[in-house]
């Protein structure tokens, strides 16, 4: 997986990406402000556009987050690690970078031009099997403060677990999961992004939730 | 062209008063937003193990993809 250096050198204020810090709430658009959230997001955008760093890591800040859960779901851990999704997830973060000063504004949100490349990203990255090389991290210099290897463990298991159901459901549905739930969008984002309206969205997951309780219970009684 | 097939039930409800859609909306919201949501059966249970999980801290992402 390489990139090239175009938006590297424009990062480094949104690095240390920390998934965690997606709980204090940035959100393309939220339910109570969304209209204002999405003008101000629509202005960043504009910014972004014609060059201004500031904007552009502003941007970054609030999408990256978003994009490094939805690779994480959608990619999984290889040899326990999510290097492989981090990676994917930076390379979005990196071509939307590139693409920023061709990016048009043409009536649809941001997002779904971020989703669109990290949709192509994540199929890309499945279609490669170059998945041997996996870094190992530093060693620590303190005491670890996440949870303890049992743990994780427990939570490994039910999150493969997870993915594994999320993977019979049909594509839309998969898809439409992950963006509302996993990456956190409200159900007006996932429609911008998925081309539905929010209504739609609502009976979409109403029945993708169906069918997911449908497989997990067939499981349990298996 | 105003007939309704008999055995169809008349629809009550628009997708946004349809309190089924409604119950999934608050759940999947909740859990979309990261709030403490009810665990009322196992595929909700497995959503918030993936949540949990693809939130987790990691120190080690770095701003160039490591390999």
């Amino acid at each position: 997986m390489t990139t090239g250096p175009t938006g590297v050198g424009i990062m480094p204020n949104v690095t240390e990406g920390c998934v965690a810090d997606a709980k204090s709430g940035v959100r393309l658009a939220t339910r109570s402000d969304g209209a204002s959230h999405g003008d101000d997001l629509r202005d960043l955008t504009s910014l972004a556009v014609q060059g201004d760093r500031t904007a552009i890591e502003s941007l970054l800040t609030q999408l990256r987050p978003m994009v490094v859960r939805y690779c994480r779901a959608r990619l999984g851990r290889v040899s326990g690690q999510y290097h492989i999704a981090d990676d994917v997830a930076q390379e979005v973060c990196i071509a939307v970078l590139s693409a920023l000063p061709r990016y048009r504004d043409m009536g649809r949100p941001f997002a779904s031009f971020v989703f669109g490349i990290a949709s192509h990203k994540v199929a890309d990255a499945l279609r490669s099997s170059v998945r041997s090389a996996v870094p190992t991290q530093d060693l620590p210099d303190g005491p670890d403060e996440g949870p303890g290897p049992e743990e994780t463990v427990v939570r490994y298991i039910e999150a493969e677990h997870a993915r594994r159901l999320l993977s019979r459901l049909p594509d839309n549905q998969r898809e439409l999961l992950m963006l509302r739930v996993v990456s956190g969008l409200s159900a007006e984002e996932t429609g911008n992004v998925l081309g539905m309206s929010p209504g739609a969205v609502r009976v979409a997951q109403h029945r993708a939730l169906a069918r997911l309780r449908a497989m997990a219970e067939l499981e349990s009684i298996a | 062209m105003t007939a309704v097939h008999p055995r169809r039930p008349a629809r009550r409800y628009g997708p946004e008063e349809d309190p089924a859609l409604a119950e999934t909306e608050a759940i999947l919201g909740a859990l979309s937003r990261r709030e403490p949501v009810a665990v009322t059966d196992e595929a909700v249970r497995l959503l918030s193990a993936l949540i949990d999980d693809v939130d987790q801290r990691c120190s080690s992402v770095s701003i160039t993809p490591s390999a």
